[in-house]
């Protein structure tokens, strides 16, 4: 447990406070489903920014686990490779999902293709987006912070984010994201400077880290690099960038807001990696204890920082974690409720009656992640589990349907989402029942699940493609 | 030049930027209230 001051407790506890105030006062801009689902379709520039990038980046556990045990390879992998395909999803898909008016990834599949396509993508989509990593880290921030049990911080938290979910929907997320932005770009930025100060320069990190940590490949091999490369392709299927485009107030807006994020992103990113790099080197200079890797930040701002600034620093953790469960936690809802309830089961519906399914679905959602949570109990096997399957079943029918311009099959793409999840999931599995004696799993063929699975996605969409238009014609 | 100044470049551009955002933020919500 964290040794905090009162002025630390107060500066927690009113973020939280300010939670319920924006959960209280953001019902009353709700008048409508296209309101409670899209914030009427009037996202600003600058608030499509705030809620990208504080969504987007949930993780910093991770992160910092990584910065602190590999060094600058962080940025390598989480940053330069995403940045690549964000800009592609800038330049070729955004401005295109906002002028298809649409509300979700399933629609655009149904739009492609047809309603089965739809309903298999509702199910990988409610997959991709379980918020269960970021809840599991948010016991632990509890935990670190107060003391308490796993599950208390886990029951808390998710209790303050689906009560303004419940009542704000999309616009109750994107309110609590600006102000969760503001306090995790702040929270991880002033850490750096006083880094600077307290250990020196440069000199202090080569002097006190192994060469790797200061290459950007820090020794990894080239398929280990991939692999994280190919990770970043999840960006093209995540519907939290879907769901800000459709929600964007104009069709020129997604683009521009993207590249802006790319900018915070970038920032952010540097200042993350050196932050755990920072504690590896005072760590291994024998200047600061860290417990853990991936706690390593909490390590370094506790010794660093003064009351106040140390509060201000544990809620822009807290808050890089909430504001990705909270929007995740929405699009699963929405999943349930208009992906499956309204455009499959119950197409009659009217919109209170949708509403309240979305409410129903967001307890489901946070139902759903924590159990997930409890029962993976790690951060990062959730992460490439969820990713790897997401994307191996959703990526190819969606490219496919923005850029092929010939005719398509719906049953290829619904045998190519099953080809490319099964695939992958059989490759995990038994990856899984094969462990090392360091506990890795070992691969068929030493090949990570991702790469069979989008082969066997591809070449089955091919294939039936070519023989159902042939025997349709 | 020390490498580090580039990085206490990086958080100042970090905090200068979350500030300008959060300008144009609220210059946005006050026309809004306007309207």
């Amino acid at each position: 447990m964290l040794e905090l001051t009162i002025y630390d407790y107060m500066v927690i506890v009113g973020y939280f406070v300010l939670l319920f105030v924006i959960g209280f006062v953001i019902k009353r801009k709700v008048h409508d489903l296209n309101d409670y689902f899209l914030a009427g379709r009037r996202l600003t520039l600058p608030i499509f920014v705030a809620t990208l990038v504080s969504t987007w980046y949930g993780g910093i556990l991770g992160v910092g686990e990584l910065s602190f045990n590999y060094g600058l390879v962080n940025w390598l992998t989480q940053g330069i490779f995403w940045y690549l395909v964000y800009l592609f999803f800038a330049f070729f898909l955004a401005n295109r999902i906002r002028k298809s008016n649409l509300y979700t990834i399933p629609d655009l599949l149904e739009r492609f293709y047809d309603k089965k396509s739809r309903f298999l993508g509702a199910i990988f989509n409610f997959i991709m987006v379980t918020p269960a990593p970021y809840v599991f880290s948010m016991g632990i921030i509890f935990s670190i912070m107060f003391g308490w049990d796993l599950w208390i911080g886990i029951l808390l938290g998710t209790i303050v984010i689906i009560f303004y979910t419940i009542r704000g929907g999309f616009l109750g997320d994107i309110y609590t994201d600006v102000l969760q932005f503001f306090l995790m770009m702040i929270g991880v930025a002033m850490i750096i400077p006083i880094a600077v100060q307290t250990y020196g320069g440069f000199d202090f990190l080569t002097a006190n880290l192994p060469e790797t940590h200061l290459s950007l490949t820090g020794g990894w091999t080239v398929q280990m690099i991939l692999v994280w490369g190919f990770l970043a392709f999840w960006t093209l299927v995540d519907p939290s960038f879907y769901q800000r485009c459709y929600a964007a107030k104009d069709d020129k807006m997604p683009r521009k807001g993207i590249l802006i994020s790319v900018g915070f992103w970038l920032l952010f990113d540097i200042c993350t990696t050196f932050t755990g790099m920072y504690a590896a080197a005072a760590s291994n200079a024998g200047v600061l204890v860290v417990e853990s890797a991936a706690t390593s930040y909490i390590s370094i701002a506790s010794a660093l920082l003064p009351p106040v600034l140390m509060g201000l620093f544990l809620t822009g953790v807290i808050a890089t974690i909430m504001s990705t469960v909270d929007s995740f936690t929405f699009l699963g809802a929405m999943n349930i409720s208009h992906d499956l309830y309204k455009n499959i089961f119950k197409k009659d519906a009217t919109e209170k009656q949708v509403m309240n399914m979305t409410k129903i679905g967001i307890i489901i959602t946070v139902g759903f992640a924590v159990v997930i949570s409890l029962f993976f109990n790690s951060i990062v096997t959730m992460w490439y589990t969820i990713g790897t399957i997401g994307i191996s079943a959703l990526i190819v029918p969606i490219l496919v349907g923005f850029f092929y311009k010939g005719k398509k099959s719906p049953l290829a793409s619904v045998l190519s989402m099953v080809a490319g999840s099964a695939t992958s999931l059989f490759w995990l599995i038994t990856g899984y029942l094969n462990l090392d004696s360091w506990g890795w799993p070992q691969y068929i063929g030493g090949f990570e699940p991702l790469y069979p699975g989008l082969l066997a996605s591809f070449l089955v969409f091919v294939f039936v493609n070519i023989v159902h238009m042939r025997r349709m014609n | 030049m020390d490498l580090a100044y580039l990085l206490i470049a990086d958080a100042i551009g970090l905090i200068v930027a979350t500030f300008v955002l959060m300008y144009f933020f609220f210059k946005e919500l006050l026309k809004q209230k306007k309207h």
